[in-house]
C-alpha cells in the first residue's frame, strides 16, 4: 500500500494529519483536543454537517492523533451508503472488535468511523444502535452524516455532536494558495476567487477544481483556465436533459434520463437532487420560469417518495418540463 | 366525470312496468309487498349482475311510496356498523308513517353475498336477528345465494329468483335510449351489444354510452373492440383500445377489462404516453394524472387494495386528456427501462469499480465518487500528468479507456 505522503491526488495528499493542521474549526479542534489528552473520557461521536467541511478529515485525524503510526490496524472505515445492509455491518464490526488487539498505550478501545450514516434505514439504525451498545466496551464510534436530524434519537443522545458549517471563504482561500505555493502553482487572486465562489464552501470540491486546473495550464493560472475547468467537471448530462426537455423535445431527454440511470446508475431521487441544483445555474430562465420549475421539481420529488416507479415520476416530471418551456420558451 | 350522468342511472326506471324482463319475480316481489303481514318479513332477491334487483326495489319504492333505507357493499358491515344504521330505523315505527306522503320504511340490503368473513364479523348473525325484531321488511339483493354464510338467512326469508334478461329486451331498451339520445344507431351494433352483454342490462348501456356518446353514432364497425367481460384481454389489446379511447368512461372500462397485472401496465402506458400526445402541455397533462395513479400504486403497497379504484381512475383520466388527438402508433414494447439496463448492465458494473477505488482512496462513498471527484479525475486525465494519478488510484488500461469516452455526466 502506498503512503498518505505519495498521495497523487492534492485532496489527499493535503489532508491535514493532525488536529492542529485542520481548517477553519477552531472551536471543534479544543473540544477534541481535550478527548486527544485523556482518551478514556472520549465518547462516541456524531460529526454533522455538508460535504467537504472536514468531517472525515477530523475523524482520520482523531484516529492519528490515537494510535499514531499504527491507526490503521486499530481503525474500521465503513461507508454506510456503499454497505449493503445492517448485517454487513454488523458482522464488520464484530470480526473488527474481536481481533484488534483493542488496547494501545493509555487507549482502552478500537476505532470504527462510520461515514455517511444517514444513510441509513431506521431499522438498521435501530440495529446500529444495538451494536454500539454491545461493543461499548471495545470500540468508540465516529458517525459522519450531513443532516444530523436523519439520525435516531437513541444514537443522538449517545453521541457528543459536533455541527461542520459552511468553511470560511478566506479561510479557503488560504488553505488553496498554501497548496499552490507547494506545488509551484502561480495562480492568480481572480482564479483563487472563482474556484472559491465555485465551491460553496466545499473544500473538496475546490481542491479538485485547483489540481485540474493545474493540469490544464502550465505557469499562471488565470479565472480563464478556472472557468473552464469548471465548465468541462460540472454535471452536464443533467442540465443537456432539462434544455432537451424545455426545448420541448420530450423523447430525446427521457432517453438522457435513461442513460442517467443505466450508464451511470443514479436513482430517481439523485437524479431529481442534480437537477435541482443545476436548475439555478442555468442561464436563460426568466425568474418566472425558475420559480415554476423550482415548483414542480419540489413536487415531483415529494411523490418520488410516495410512487411506486421513479421512471413515472421522473418522466411526468421532464413532461412538465416541456410544457413549462413552451409556454414562455421565448427568452431560452 | 366529464359526462353529466350515467345513462344507466338517467334512465333507470321509476314504474315497477318499466323494468324489463323477469315478469315473474316482479310479481312475486309485488305480491310480497302487498301481503307482508302475511308471509315471511324478509324477501332475498337473488340472480346474476344487472338484471334489475335494485333498480325493481326502487321503482316499487317510488311507486307504492315507501321509503328505502338502503346499506350496500361499500358501507361496512360489521355487528356494529349494522347496528348503527339499520338498529333505529327498524326498531321504532317512524313518525313517518303518521305523515301522508310516505306509507313507511323497508330496509334494503344491497349485496348481502359480499358480507365479508373478517371485517364484518358477526354480520350475518346480525342481519338475522335484525329480521327477528324489525318491525318494517326487509329487502336482501345477492348475486350468489349459494354460499354457504347465506344458508341462515334463506332460511328466514322468501325468495325470488331473477334470470338474465333476454337479448330482444335488452335491444328494445336500447333503442329507446338512442331515440331519447338523438343517436343514430345500427340495428346490427345494438344487436351485438345486446348479445355481449350476456343479459347484464346494466353493462349493455355502459356499452352503449361508451361507444356511442360523443359521436351521436353508432355502427356495426364501432362494435368490433367490444369484448366479452370474461375473455382474458392482453397487454396489446388494452393499450389499443385504451389509448384511442374516446371518452374518460370508455378508457375506465378498457382498464376495468384488462387482465394485465397492474404494475406492468403503469409501466406500459408511462412509455406509450409521448407517442398518443404530441402536444407538450396535454402531454404534461396526462404524465400528471399517471403520475397520481403511481402515487396511488405507492399507497397501496401489499395490503391497501381498496385504494385501486383510485389507481385506476387516475389512469382513465390520463387516457381522456384529449380524446380528439387521438392518432394510431405504434406501441413500444417491452419496457423501455428493462431494455435500457440490460444494454448498460457493462458500463454499470465499470463505473461503479471505478468509483469504489477512487472511494478507496478519497475516503468517499461510491456515490459521492461518482458525483464529486469521477468529473475531475476524467477533466485531468486528458491532460498532463495522468500517469501518476492513474497508478496512484489504481485504474487499469479499460478503466481509463472507458473514462475518457464516458459522457460528461
Amino acid at each position: 500500500m502506498v503512503a498518505e505522503e505519495d498521495a497523487v491526488m492534492w485532496v489527499e495528499k493535503y489532508r491535514p494529519k493532525t488536529l492542529n493542521e485542520v481548517v477553519d474549526l477552531k472551536d471543534i479542534v479544543e473540544s477534541l483536543k481535550a478527548f486527544m489528552r485523556n482518551p478514556k473520557t472520549m465518547p462516541h461521536l456524531l460529526l454533522a454537517g455538508i460535504p467537504g467541511t472536514g468531517k472525515t478529515t477530523v475523524a482520520l485525524c482523531i484516529a492519528r492523533e490515537l494510535f499514531g503510526q499504527n491507526w490503521r490496524t486499530f481503525t474500521l472505515e465503513l461507508n454506510a451508503s456503499d454497505e449493503r445492509g445492517i448485517d454487513t455491518v454488523r458482522e464488520r464490526v464484530k470480526d473488527f472488535s474481536r481481533y484488534s488487539r483493542a488496547a494501545f498505550g493509555n487507549v482502552p478501545f478500537a476505532l470504527i468511523i462510520l461515514d455517511e450514516s444517514d444513510q441509513m434505514t431506521g431499522p438498521a439504525q435501530t440495529a446500529l444502535r444495538r451494536i454500539m451498545e454491545t461493543s461499548s466496551r471495545t470500540s468508540r464510534f465516529i458517525l459522519i452524516c450531513n443532516q444530523s436530524g436523519k439520525i435516531i434519537e437513541p444514537i443522538q443522545s449517545r453521541c457528543a455532536i459536533f455541527r461542520f458549517s459552511k468553511l470560511d471563504r478566506d479561510a479557503m482561500i488560504d488553505h488553496l494558495c498554501c497548496i499552490a505555493k507547494k506545488e509551484n502553482v502561480t495562480l492568480s487572486r481572480e482564479a483563487t476567487e472563482r474556484i472559491v465562489d465555485y465551491a460553496e464552501g466545499d473544500l473538496r470540491h475546490a481542491i479538485n477544481a485547483l489540481q485540474t486546473a493545474a493540469a490544464y495550464k502550465e505557469g499562471v493560472i488565470d479565472e480563464k483556465t478556472v472557468t473552464q475547468v469548471i465548465g468541462e467537471a460540472s454535471p452536464l448530462q443533467v442540465q443537456l436533459m432539462m434544455r432537451k426537455a424545455l426545448f420541448g423535445d420530450f423523447v430525446e431527454s427521457r432517453k438522457m434520463m435513461y442513460d442517467l440511470i443505466g450508464s451511470f446508475g443514479f436513482s430517481g431521487s439523485e437524479i431529481v437532487r442534480q437537477m435541482q441544483r443545476e436548475l439555478f445555474k442555468m442561464s436563460g430562465l426568466t425568474p418566472e420560469q425558475r420559480a415554476d420549475l423550482a415548483n414542480v421539481i419540489g413536487e415531483y420529488d415529494y411523490r418520488l417518495t410516495q410512487g411506486a416507479n421513479s421512471d413515472i415520476q421522473l418522466s411526468a416530471l421532464l413532461a412538465q418540463f416541456a410544457k413549462i418551456g413552451k409556454v414562455k420558451g421565448e427568452n431560452l | 366525470m366529464r359526462e353529466d350522468l350515467l345513462w344507466v342511472e338517467k334512465y333507470r326506471p321509476k314504474r315497477i312496468a318499466d323494468v324489463i324482463g323477469n315478469e315473474e319475480a316482479k310479481s312475486a316481489f309485488t305480491d310480497w309487498l302487498k301481503n307482508k303481514h302475511r308471509s315471511k318479513k324478509a324477501i332475498l332477491l337473488y340472480g346474476p349482475p344487472g338484471v334489475g334487483k335494485t333498480t325493481l326495489v326502487n321503482a316499487a319504492a317510488h311507486e307504492f311510496g315507501f321509503r328505502v333505507i338502503e346499506m350496500n357493499a361499500s358501507d361496512a358491515r360489521s355487528e356494529k356498523a349494522i347496528c348503527k344504521v339499520a338498529g333505529p330505523a327498524t326498531a321504532f315505527v317512524a313518525l313517518d308513517t303518521f305523515s301522508s306522503e310516505s306509507k313507511g320504511n323497508v330496509l334494503f340490503m344491497d349485496e348481502v353475498d359480499g358480507i365479508a368473513g373478517n371485517e364484518d364479523r358477526g354480520g350475518v348473525s346480525t342481519i338475522l336477528r335484525l329480521i327477528e325484531e324489525s318491525r318494517i321488511p326487509v329487502i336482501m339483493a345477492a348475486n350468489d345465494p349459494d354460499i354457504d354464510k347465506l344458508r341462515p338467512l334463506k332460511k328466514v326469508s322468501a325468495l325470488v329468483r331473477f334470470h338474465q334478461v333476454r337479448i330482444p329486451l335488452i335491444i328494445a331498451m336500447l333503442q329507446e335510449i338512442c331515440q331519447k339520445e338523438h343517436i343514430e344507431a345500427e340495428f346490427e351494433a345494438l344487436e351485438r351489444i345486446a348479445e355481449n352483454s350476456q343479459g347484464d342490462v346494466r353493462s349493455a348501456i355502459n356499452d352503449l354510452q361508451s361507444l356511442a356518446e360523443a359521436s351521436r353514432k353508432l355502427t356495426l364497425q364501432d362494435t368490433v373492440g367490444l369484448s366479452a367481460r370474461n375473455k382474458d384481454v392482453g397487454m396489446d389489446e388494452t393499450l389499443g383500445g385504451y389509448f384511442s379511447a374516446k371518452s374518460l368512461l370508455e378508457a375506465s372500462m378498457r382498464l376495468s377489462r384488462s387482465s394485465v397485472d397492474y404494475d406492468e401496465l403503469l409501466m406500459a402506458i408511462g412509455d406509450n404516453l409521448p407517442l398518443r400526445y404530441r402536444d407538450p402541455a396535454e402531454l404534461a397533462e396526462a404524465y400528471d394524472f399517471v403520475s397520481q395513479a403511481d402515487v396511488f400504486r405507492g399507497r397501496i403497497g401489499t395490503e391497501n387494495w381498496h385504494l385501486l379504484r383510485y389507481f385506476f381512475n387516475s389512469l382513465a383520466m390520463a387516457a381522456a386528456v384529449s380524446p380528439g388527438s387521438y392518432q394510431p402508433f405504434s406501441l413500444i414494447s417491452p419496457p423501455i427501462r428493462v431494455i435500457t439496463l440490460f444494454w448498460t448492465k457493462g458500463r454499470r458494473t465499470m463505473l461503479n469499480n471505478i468509483c469504489g477505488k477512487i472511494g478507496q482512496r478519497c475516503h468517499v462513498s461510491r456515490a459521492t465518487a461518482k458525483t464529486d471527484v469521477v468529473p475531475y479525475v476524467k477533466a485531468m486525465l486528458s491532460r498532463r500528468k495522468a500517469d501518476e494519478i492513474v497508478s496512484w488510484l489504481e485504474l487499469d488500461n479499460e478503466e481509463v479507456e472507458f473514462l475518457g469516452k464516458l459522457n460528461r455526466l
